[in-house]
C-alpha cells in the first residue's frame, strides 16, 4: 500500500469512528428513559475492567481507559441535557432525518428500522417524538405509514416538507462505468426509474436510503450503487455520481410529527381518518359538510382497509383547527355519518401545498 | 451515394434540431468553450465569458483523445460535473465530447449534445451506441474521411433511431504544414446538396492559428454553414491542452461582432 492509501485508510477509520460514536450516544440517551438517573459507578468500573481484557498491544490499557473515561463522561453530560428524543425510520443521513431536525431543533435524533418502530417507540414512551413520512409528489401515499396512522393512539403535533434531492452514490474505489446493481428504499427506486432505465442498472430494494449508503461504504459489493441524500455521501464517505436523478422536477416528501400529547397550539390545520357505510352518497355526504362549511381541503386520499378490504378508510386534511366552531361542528355531524372517525388533531401547517 | 437511407437529401425540407432555446439548422449557432475542462474557475470563467460575447451553446472536454498517453487525459466525470454546472449557471446548453461506449449513456446524463470526434468519425461501436442514447449528436469529420464516408457514419446514428445529428467540418490533412489542417470549405454546400443534416465548421482546429480563426469564421457564414464551433480559454496562455490555438475572450467577442451582421447580411440575399 502507497503512503496516499495509507492515508486515506486512516481517514476513513477516523470517520467511522466518529460515526459509532454518533450512534453510541443515541444509545446512551436512549437508555435513560429506563432509567432516570445517570451515574452507575459500578456498571461503569465493570465496563472499563471487561475493556481492559481485551488486550490490543498497540492500545494500551491506560490509553483505553482514559479514552473511555473520556467517552462516558461526554455521555452524561449529553444525558444532563435533556434531549427530546426524535425517533425516525432509516440510518443516519435518512431523509427522515432531514425532516426530524427540521421539525425538532437541539433533539436527539434516533434511528429505527421499521415505521412500526416509530410508532411503538413513541406509544410505549421510549421516544418523545416520532417523524413518519405520509406521502410524496411523485409517488403519492406512503401506505405502511397510513396503514399504522390508522391503528395509532398517537397525535399528530407538526407536519414540513422537505425537498428530496436523491444522489447517486458509489464508493471511492467504484468505476461508474461498473455499476450495474442500484440499492435504495422502494420508494426511492421508484423515483429514479426513469433514470435507471436510462443507464441500464438494476434496482435492488432496501430497507432505507441511508442504509443502503452505509452498506455500501462497509461492504463495497462489486458494481454497486445506492441512492440517497447528499447529507450521506457526508456521512458515509461516498462519492456523487451524479446529483438529483429523480424523474420530476418537483420532488418533496410531507412529513408528520406524531406525539402522545396533542399539539399545545390549536393549529391551523387538522388531519383525520374515517370509513363510512358502503352505500350510494354516503362519501359524499361527508364532504358535503366540508363544502358547506367552506372548509378548504387540502388531502383526500383512500385505502382499503385492513380488515375489510372491501371497504376503505379515508385520509383528510384540512385547513383550520378544531378549536374552530365551524371545524368542531362539521367534526360532530360526521360522527353520526360514519362507522369510524379517528381524529388525529390539529397543527401549525408548513407554508405551501406539496 | 448509395446505401444513405436516411440521412441523403430527398426533400426540400431540412432537419432542424431544437436544444433548449437553440434551433440548429435554422438559427446560426456559435458553440464556444474551452478545449478542456480544468478546474471550476477555468471553466466557470470562459463559461461566463463566451455567454457575454454572444455564444448559444458551451463546449468543453472531459474526455481527451490525446495523440500521447501521457498527454492529459481529461478530468472525466469530475470534468462532466463542472462543465454541467457551468452550464446551470450561464443557461448555455452544453456540448462535450464522448470517446468511450461505456461512457455514452452517462455523457448523456450530463450534457445536451454528445460530440463524436475526429479520431472516432468510424467507431461503429460508438457511433450505435450515441445513436440509442437520445440526445442530439455532433458528428466531426474524420480527418481522412471522405463525404461519403462521413455521411455514412452519420447514417450509423440514424439508423440506430437518433434523428438529430449535427455534422462538423473540422479540417483534412494534406501536404499543407503551415496549417494543422485544411479546412475543406467546399464541404459546405456540398453537404447541403447531399443530406438534409446540418453542417458547423470548426475554424480551430481546421487552421491551428489564432489569427485565422475570425477570417474563416467569416468565410463558413459566406458559404451557408449552420454554425460554428469555436474554442475559447479565459487564459489560453495557462490552458492545458492546445493553448496556441484558444482564443481569448477579447479576440472571440470581436469575431461575434462582426460575424452576427455578416449572418443577418446573408439571410437576406435573394436564394
Amino acid at each position: 500500500m502507497k503512503l496516499e492509501g495509507i492515508r486515506n485508510k486512516i481517514d476513513k477509520i477516523d470517520r467511522e469512528l466518529l460515526v459509532l460514536l454518533q450512534e453510541r450516544m443515541g444509545l446512551a440517551l436512549r437508555s435513560r428513559k429506563f432509567q432516570p438517573s445517570a451515574v452507575d459507578s459500578k456498571q461503569e468500573e465493570d465496563a472499563l475492567e471487561r475493556m481492559k481484557r481485551l488486550n490490543l498491544d498497540l492500545v494500551k490499557s491506560s490509553f483505553s481507559r482514559q479514552l473511555l473515561k473520556t467517552i462516558i463522561d461526554e455521555s452524561k453530560r449529553l444525558q444532563d441535557e435533556d434531549r427530546r428524543l426524535v425517533a425516525f425510520q432509516g440510518e443516519h443521513g435518512a431523509y427522515g432525518e432531514v425532516a426530524s431536525r427540521g421539525l425538532v431543533t437541539a433533539g436527539a435524533y434516533i434511528p429505527c428500522l421499521e415505521f412500526i418502530d416509530v410508532f411503538r417507540g413513541v406509544e410505549a414512551g421510549d421516544f418523545d417524538l416520532g417523524v413518519v413520512p405520509v406521502e410524496n409528489s411523485l409517488e403519492g401515499a406512503v401506505t405502511q405509514v397510513n396503514d399504522l396512522l390508522t391503528t395509532t393512539d398517537l397525535k399528530v403535533i407538526g407536519e414540513i416538507k422537505i425537498t428530496v434531492n436523491h444522489c447517486l452514490l458509489a464508493t471511492e474505489e467504484t468505476d461508474y462505468r461498473e455499476i450495474r446493481v442500484v440499492y435504495s428504499h422502494p420508494q426511492a427506486l421508484a423515483q429514479c426509474r426513469d433514470f435507471l432505465m436510462r443507464n441500464k442498472l438494476e434496482a435492488r430494494p432496501y430497507y432505507d436510503t441511508a442504509g443502503a449508503a452505509k452498506m455500501l461504504a462497509r461492504e463495497n459489493p462489486k458494481a454497486s450503487a445506492a441512492i440517497a441524500s447528499d447529507l450521506c455521501a457526508e456521512l458515509y464517505d461516498l462519492e456523487i455520481i451524479k446529483e438529483g436523478i429523480e424523474d420530476g422536477p418537483s420532488n418533496s416528501t410531507r412529513f408528520l410529527l406524531l406525539s402522545k400529547e396533542p399539539c399545545a397550539d390549536r393549529g391551523d390545520k387538522t388531519s383525520i381518518i374515517f370509513a363510512v357505510a358502503h352505500e350510494a352518497g354516503e362519501l359524499y355526504g361527508v364532504l358535503k359538510l366540508f363544502a358547506e362549511a367552506k372548509i378548504n381541503l387540502t388531502r383526500i386520499s383512500s385505502m382499503p382497509l385492513r380488515s375489510d378490504p372491501s371497504n376503505y378508510s379515508f385520509f383528510l386534511d384540512f385547513e383550520g383547527s378544531q378549536g374552530d366552531a365551524k371545524v368542531a361542528e362539521v367534526l360532530e355531524k360526521m360522527e353520526a355519518m360514519t362507522i369510524s372517525l379517528k381524529n388525529l388533531g390539529s397543527y401549525p401547517a408548513t407554508k405551501g401545498g406539496l | 451515394m448509395k446505401n444513405l437511407k436516411l440521412a441523403a437529401r430527398e426533400t426540400k425540407q431540412r432537419t432542424v434540431i431544437n436544444i433548449s432555446d437553440v434551433a440548429v439548422g435554422r438559427d446560426f449557432v456559435v458553440i464556444a468553450g474551452p478545449c478542456s475542462v480544468e478546474s471550476e474557475e477555468q471553466m466557470l470563467e470562459s463559461a461566463r465569458a463566451v455567454k457575454s460575447a454572444g455564444a448559444d451553446m458551451l463546449r468543453g472536454g472531459a474526455f481527451k483523445p490525446r495523440t500521447s498517453p501521457y498527454a492529459f487525459q481529461g478530468l472525466g466525470l469530475r470534468g462532466l460535473k463542472l462543465l454541467a454546472e457551468a452550464g446551470r449557471q450561464t443557461g448555455l446548453p452544453i456540448v462535450t465530447e464522448v470517446i468511450d461506449p461505456r461512457d455514452v449513456s452517462w455523457v448523456a446524463e450530463f450534457a445536451d449534445v454528445l460530440q463524436i470526434g475526429t479520431r472516432n468519425m468510424q467507431n461503429y461501436s460508438l457511433l450505435k451506441e450515441v445513436g440509442q442514447a437520445g440526445r442530439p449528436v455532433l458528428l466531426k469529420r474524420g480527418m481522412y474521411s471522405t463525404l461519403e464516408e462521413w455521411l455514412n457514419c452519420a447514417e450509423y446514428i440514424l439508423s440506430e433511431g437518433n434523428p438529430n445529428v449535427i455534422l462538423c467540418e473540422r479540417g483534412i490533412r494534406t501536404f499543407e504544414t503551415y496549417t494543422r489542417n485544411t479546412l475543406d470549405l467546399s464541404a459546405v454546400p456540398a453537404i447541403k446538396e447531399l443530406t438534409h443534416l446540418p453542417i458547423i465548421i470548426d475554424p480551430t482546429h481546421s487552421t491551428g492559428r489564432v489569427n485565422l480563426i475570425g477570417p474563416m469564421s467569416m468565410a463558413a457564414v459566406a458559404a451557408g454553414a449552420d454554425g460554428l464551433i469555436i474554442e475559447v480559454h479565459y487564459k489560453p496562455e495557462e490552458a492545458l491542452c492546445d493553448a496556441d490555438q484558444a482564443l481569448t475572450p477579447v479576440i472571440f467577442a470581436d469575431i461575434m461582432a462582426r460575424l452576427r451582421p455578416l449572418s443577418s447580411f446573408m439571410d437576406k440575399l435573394p436564394d
